[in-house]
């Protein structure tokens, strides 16, 4: 018998159309640098960028004498006539042999009017446009499938059933009484009903290999989103319950019933939690990982239905009701959106006057490798006012009060942005 | 049809590492709450009546119908070559509206990187020709039951299976002295038999036949990955599943089989198939159809030949697909759209 198959769209990329990005990578779109030309005497290797009309074959170039070691810089057209002391390299092979000065080369302005650009052509304050699409995965009460330029994440969240009878030291009448009892008292927190974990080790960057326990990134990045998502409150710990209503026994026909029992039969009580496994893999790294991590993690819980739970008393345990009527949707408070940005420095032009630094937003893969200095800030801009929910910032010693107001301001922007895919 | 394999080397997705104690790996991640926590269960789980359990899923397609497939080369830019494959989940036409997520059906999702070739670390002994290693690893939300970070036997199975099928293919005396890794990850995984049998109401016999499945798309997966990689290969292999379903008492046929349509899954078998080359480098049958000498009072049983010819069509299905799916990189890398 013959086989028949068709193709079929893509529940997990959705309908956006998805190109192998590794075919458009070079440069989509962004214009090319222009070549700067910056003679320094105390660079160990000037280099260059002979000026090409078309804007994919630039090639820099790169002088090495072998009687100084040092060469002053010569003008591109001879660069190309003497092949002897210059050697001519494609960019590919100029980020690789040079990759700081590659990177200051597209970020110096070489007029007043031009602006810098990045490597991979975006300006230093722009943010590569996320895709999101949610709910493809069938397993998962909530799913979401973020792709941000060649970082792509997904994001599965699991909801398991947390009994108060496993609880050491549960006592009924506690939460019974009132939520609030304990000032301070956070049972997602204590409990520890929110358990996310990243996964780097899926081949979605060489650096990561599977069999090795979870790197040191991957723990970090677990940690963060384990953090944030407490300091957030961004669940509705009433989301998170299930109570049970005993049923009322006193029925008009048995008035010689103790009226005293009444009242403590028909308080409710908490059975159990809903616990969130929310597991976050990545299929491709192409820097940024926190931030495209927690947009996942925020649109799938945007997604999650749990469905009805309730404890039956004759079986003595939790069941659900399948019903999709019945289920509910987390009520998420806030909707914080991260944002990291990189301060790249400009290591051997401490004299001139020329700018130092650069502040990267939503750095990728390559300008990762060559910054010290990160600010993550993560924003709720959902009401009216902004609200700064943390802000993270290590390494380097460039960014000040300044510096953080700007990389605010762009957080807000991001926000805006984000948070419009993310509703709608 | 043979089976021929270029390199001599051991498996080696059995690296001494698997070993390590599951409480340090769990250290190192967030594990939840101390008691243990339960998936839920659905009231429909336990209805004693038959009759309020939904109804079994039953297969729309015919018997030589393959489902539809989705492939995609070049998902993930930081590897050497990347695949995503994507099997449609069953269309339940008996069910009025879409259930919650976790009673749906699922269909196949895996993503696929290949890193290398690059070359061993220096420790490693002389090698003439390409090490290929494999890992195969379900994401903890690919199945019904949630799924531990660490490998089980399963995978492990599945790894090992994935390499055999790939190491007649790649021409490895072309890279010596390297190592080429080849990853996938199941982001859903095939059911191994429909939800409502789980708590061993239905009499089903063996489990495991989503593995199947799995399987064979993990070999499609990788080697639409491997072909990504520009690593070069005698053929572009695929896989493909066929099995022997009882329907009404009467053993059938049916290619690309999805377990949970099927009460009775008798056997199985999954064969990974180079076309050009009419070559069977990895074949697997699980389940057991009974000897030939039934085949007279029975003629509808049928032989193991026929068994694995059928899966062979199958994966001439998929090869269809993969073919398709590199020609259209192919003529997007060379500006042809």
């Amino acid at each position: 018998m013959a086989a028949w198959v068709e193709r079929k769209q893509s529940l997990v990329y959705g309908s956006d159309d998805w190109l192998p990005r590794k075919l458009v990578l070079v440069r989509a779109g962004g214009t090319c640098p222009a070549p700067f030309q910056r003679p320094t005497k105390k660079q160990k290797a000037s280099v260059a960028a002979t000026a090409s009309s078309s804007t994919r074959a630039l090639n820099f170039t790169l002088h090495i004498t072998s009687h100084h070691g040092i060469k002053s810089q010569s003008p591109s057209p001879m660069a190309s006539t003497t092949p002897q002391s210059a050697l001519s390299f494609p960019r590919e092979t100029f980020a690789k042999l040079s990759p700081h000065p590659y990177l200051r080369a597209h970020l110096q302005p070489t007029s007043a009017t031009a602006t810098p650009t990045r490597a991979n052509g975006r300006s230093p304050s722009q943010f590569r446009t996320p895709h999101i699409n949610n709910g493809s995965l069938t397993h998962a009460d909530g799913s979401a499938v973020v792709r941000i330029g060649d970082t792509t994440v997904v994001c599965g969240i699991r909801g398991e059933i947390l009994l108060t009878s496993k609880v050491p030291g549960w006592r009924a009448d506690k939460a019974a009484a009132e939520p609030s009892s304990g000032a301070g008292y956070n049972e997602i927190k204590e409990l520890d009903l929110l358990v996310p974990n990243i996964e780097l080790a899926t081949g979605c960057s060489p650096a990561f290999m599977p069999v090795i326990p979870p790197s040191t990134l991957a723990q970090d990045l677990s940690t963060k989103i384990y953090s944030l998502l407490h300091s957030t409150n961004l669940l509705d710990r009433e989301d998170l319950r299930i109570w049970y209503q005993p049923p009322d026994l006193s029925d008009p026909d048995r008035m010689d019933d103790d009226s005293e029992d009444d009242e403590e039969t028909s308080a409710s009580e908490i059975k159990a939690f809903w616990a969130l496994y929310i597991d976050i893999l990545f299929i491709s790294l192409d820097g940024n990982p926190f931030d495209a991590a927690w947009a996942a993690v925020m649109s799938a819980l945007k997604n999650v239905r749990l469905p009805k739970a309730y404890w039956d008393p004759d079986r003595e345990m939790i069941l659900c009701d399948d019903s999709v009527d019945k289920s509910k949707k987390l009520s998420l408070n806030g909707l914080p959106v991260a944002i990291t940005a990189l301060v790249f420095k400009a290591k051997e032009q401490a004299q001139s006057k020329d700018k130092k630094y650069w502040i990267l937003v939503d750095p990728d893969t390559f300008e990762e490798s060559l910054c010290d200095e990160s600010v993550t800030v993560v924003v709720d801009c959902s009401e009216k006012k902004t609200r700064i929910l943390s802000i993270t910032k290590s390494g380097g010693t460039i960014v000040g009060r300044e510096e953080m107001k700007d990389i605010v301001k762009l957080a807000e922007q991001r926000s805006t942005e984000l948070s419009s895919i993310l509703n709608g | 049809m043979d089976a021929i394999h270029h390199s001599s080397e051991p498996s080696a997705t059995l690296s001494p590492t698997h070993n390590m104690l599951p409480v340090l790996a769990d250290r190192k991640r967030v594990n939840g709450p101390l008691g243990g926590t339960s998936a839920p269960i659905y009231s429909k789980y336990l209805a004693k009546d038959p009759k309020e359990l939904p109804e079994r899923p039953t297969r729309s397609r015919p018997n030589n119908v393959l489902r539809k497939m989705f492939l995609k080369t070049g998902v993930t830019p930081s590897a050497s070559g990347s695949a995503y494959l994507e099997l449609a989940a069953p269309i339940n036409s008996k069910s009025v509206a879409p259930g919650l997520a976790s009673l749906s059906p699922s269909g196949l999702k895996l993503t696929c990187t290949v890193h290398g070739p690059r070359p061993l670390p220096r420790t490693a002994q002389f090698s003439p020709h390409i090490i290929l290693t494999t890992h195969v690893k379900y994401a903890p939300f690919a199945t019904r039951k949630r799924r531990g970070y660490l490998k089980d036997s399963n995978e492990r199975d599945l790894g090992v299976h994935l390499e055999a099928a790939l190491r007649g293919v790649i021409i490895g005396d072309r890279w010596p002295k390297s190592g080429v890794e080849v990853i996938i990850t199941i982001l859903e995984g095939e059911e191994d038999q429909w939800w409502g049998d789980d708590i061993s109401r239905g009499n089903t016999s063996a489990t495991g036949w989503g593995m199947m499945s799995v399987l064979s798309g993990c070999i499609t997966v990788a080697s639409a990955a491997i072909a990504d990689a520009g690593i070069d290969c005698v053929d572009v292999v695929a896989g493909g599943v066929a099995a022997v379903v009882k329907e009404a008492g009467i053993p059938n046929l049916v290619l690309d089989p999805v377990p949970s349509e099927h009460k009775d899954i008798i056997a199985a078998c999954i064969v990974a198939y180079l076309p050009s080359r009419d070559e069977i480098t990895d074949l697997w049958v699980k389940g057991e159809i009974g000897h030939q000498n039934q085949a007279e009072d029975r003629p509808q049983t049928s032989t193991y030949e026929e068994l694995t010819d059928n899966a062979v069509q199958a994966a001439l299905g998929a090869h269809r697909v993969l073919i398709s799916a590199l020609k259209e990189t192919a003529d997007v890398k060379l500006g042809r759209t």
